[in-house]
């Protein structure tokens, strides 16, 4: 006989894939199986169950603590069964949010937000570990995560400016772990949202798409600090639409959320967003997905995680090298020459959104940004600008000196590329930008 | 008791009490002949959909494993489930002890789920006279799991067993509970 296996090496069944089942018994001798939504790995020796009803399962562990579970290896199917006991539960806490955040953004996805909720974390101390006999299948070769991690550091420890950083992360991403579609999303601390400012393997780059703290699996990830990770899309969907089904019976006055739009693929089977963080704040998330079921293991999850510490740290280092810039009034280079029909460029000051022509172009603080940076150009002609006077500008009320005023250069940077060719922005140097017109423009600025 | 392992035969199970919810609706009320299982769980157990069975040794200690085929009776009175003998030696020794046994049945793509229970139940070794029904069930589940995306070289290695490694387990339902995911999951059948 084999020895036991550990739980580290059984990771890949607590995947969700395909449900545990666990049996407990009642004090009178009755016996119970039921399904269970979640096994979430907590360490070596111990797992936790989602309590989200106060079902025969919960009712049995609090008088009889012990459990068996059967879980499945989804590439293998190997079976192992797992004796177990329960210890506690606990309702706050890193392992409940990790939890909660994962069950709630399978929840967001089919508008179960806030019913589909996680009671408490049931902490169960795993006594033995059983590989039952069978047919197994081959499990295929593995690729080498560590490798590609090792990579992406060298990319990413290369770049010099913001923008360059996230296309290196990404290429990487594509080139080194075999990841096609993935984005990056920064922070906007005072607004609460998340806005997309590099993308790669989407039919349009969904650059400025916003995502809400909290919304689906990207919102989660950013609300709650902790990677969020759905491996078999079609089955956490399905599952949510079985409760919507029989909660609309049973509450059919209750309001359901309507389904989120996702600026991504269209039927995702797998996703996963991992926090970007540094020096212990939230920068933003690193966001990646697959059309194929059960693309992302724990795993990759590791490799994001890692990969997105990186990125953290480096969005943090150039953006703080940006802004202290230049004491000396930079050079002024002599405005490239702009030609032809002016061009119409409405800002609304209300809340900062530019139109270029009949066509949207940005809002925010990158709206104001482009708003003043047009307005000095036309009554001043200048063309070269600093971080550092954006900052200080009061009339451009930007978020405070965390707020990554480089990644917002880089959004409008793109914004204007895809959409307005016309008008462009170059990095100069470190802290330094020049605006660049093709084509004379006429700003008006409308008043709130 | 019906404890006895090797109870000959079925024994007249008691009948589900009376709901007391709704006495304002008298017609609601269940007789005694109320099956347990309504038409639509008993088409879905018939057609072959996932089967977990649990029992519990004297101490009260859980066992359980995933069935390799299913079948009931068609006015939904009596239930066989199939066990790998090597994969499940605690459960059937549980079984063969106590009597007592729960069994989850769920379609995998709708997750709908009704628990059925009995303390009565029998084993039995399967034979040749057992092979259309495995070999149905076998079938279907590769359709049902084919619907949650697994191809049919999964679902084989999952349900893989032979004959001569197959027990069966047959039981009268004496309880059944609706346990499709939410609230209302563990409510008792029939519902009123």
């Amino acid at each position: 006989m084999s020895a036991a296996p550990s739980l580290p090496a059984i990771r890949a069944c607590f995947e969700g894939a395909i449900p545990a089942m666990m049996a407990t018994c009642a004090e009178d001798g009755t016996p119970n199986v039921a399904y269970i939504s979640q096994v979430y790995y907590v360490d070596e020796r111990h797992v936790a169950l989602s309590f989200q009803f106060f079902n025969k399962t919960r009712q049995n562990i609090l008088v009889n603590p012990h459990g068996a579970v059967l879980v499945m290896d989804p590439v293998t199917a190997a079976f192992y069964r797992l004796q177990m006991r329960y210890l506690r539960t606990e309702t706050e806490g890193p392992l409940f949010e990790g939890m909660k955040a994962q069950l709630a953004g399978i929840a967001s996805y089919s508008g179960m937000a806030g019913v589909f909720r996680l009671l408490g974390s049931d902490v169960y101390e795993v006594e033995t570990i059983e590989r039952l006999e069978g047919e197994c299948l081959p499990a295929p070769p593995r690729p080498g995560l560590l490798a590609g991690v090792r990579r992406a550091a060298e990319r990413q420890a290369a770049c010099g400016a913001t923008d360059e950083l996230l296309q290196a992360a990404l290429a990487a991403l594509n080139d080194h772990l075999d990841i096609r579609h993935a984005m990056v999303l920064m922070l906007d601390a005072a607004a609460q949202r998340l806005y997309t400012v590099a993308s790669c393997g989407y039919a349009t780059s969904g650059v400025g798409s916003e995502i809400e703290m909290g919304h689906g699996v990207i919102g989660m990830a950013a609300r709650e600090r902790t990677p969020v990770r759905i491996s078999h899309m079609t089955n956490a969907a399905a599952y949510s639409h079985a409760v919507r089904c029989s909660l609309r019976e049973s509450q059919p006055d209750l309001a359901l959320e309507t389904e989120i739009p996702f600026p991504g693929l269209a039927e995702p089977h797998s996703q996963l967003a991992v926090p970007i963080l540094s020096t212990g704040r939230l920068l933003g998330v690193l966001f990646v997905e697959s059309a194929q079921d059960m693309r992302f293991g724990f795993e990759d999850e590791d490799a994001l995680v890692a990969i997105a510490g990186h990125l953290g740290a480096a969005l943090n280092l150039l953006h703080t090298a940006a802004e202290p810039a230049a004491p000396e009034e930079p050079a002024e280079s002599s405005a490239p020459s702009a030609s032809g029909a002016p061009l119409a460029v409405r800002h609304y000051l209300a809340n900062n959104s530019v139109f270029v022509g009949d066509s949207y172009l940005i809002k925010g603080v990158a709206g104001a940004i482009l708003g003043k940076l047009l307005r000095e150009h036309t009554r001043q002609g200048r063309s070269d600008f600093t971080n550092r006077e954006l900052r200080l500008d009061p009339a451009l009320r930007l978020p405070d000196l965390s707020d990554n005023l480089e990644a917002r250069l880089v959004l409008l940077q793109r914004r204007l590329a895809e959409n307005c060719t016309n008008i462009r922005i170059e990095k100069t140097g470190r802290g330094r930008f020049r605006l660049r017109l093709e084509r004379p423009i006429a700003l008006e600025e409308i008043p709130s | 008791m019906n404890h006895n392992p090797v109870f000959p035969v079925f024994p007249v199970f008691p009948v589900f009490p009376v709901f007391p919810a709704r006495p304002s609706s008298p017609h609601l009320f269940m007789t005694a002949q109320a099956p347990l299982l309504s038409p639509e769980h008993i088409a879905m157990i018939d057609k072959g959909v996932s089967a977990i069975v649990a029992s519990r040794n004297a101490a009260n200690r859980p066992s359980l494993m995933r069935a390799v085929g299913a079948g009931i009776s068609a006015d939904g009175t009596e239930i066989t489930v199939y066990l790998s003998r090597s994969q499940s030696r605690q459960l059937l020794q549980d079984v063969a002890a106590t009597g007592h046994v729960a069994v989850v049945f769920s379609e995998p793509l709708s997750h709908r789920t009704v628990q059925v229970k009995a303390k009565a139940a029998q084993l039995r070794a399967a034979d040749d006279s057992d092979l259309p029904l495995l070999r149905r069930y076998l079938a279907s589940m590769e359709r049902e799991v084919a619907c949650v995306g697994f191809d049919a070289v999964f679902v084989r290695a999952m349900l893989a067993c032979r004959l001569e490694d197959t027990v069966a387990i047959r039981f009268a339902p004496s309880q059944a509970f609706d346990q499709t995911p939410g609230p209302r999951a563990g409510s008792a059948l029939p519902a009123s």
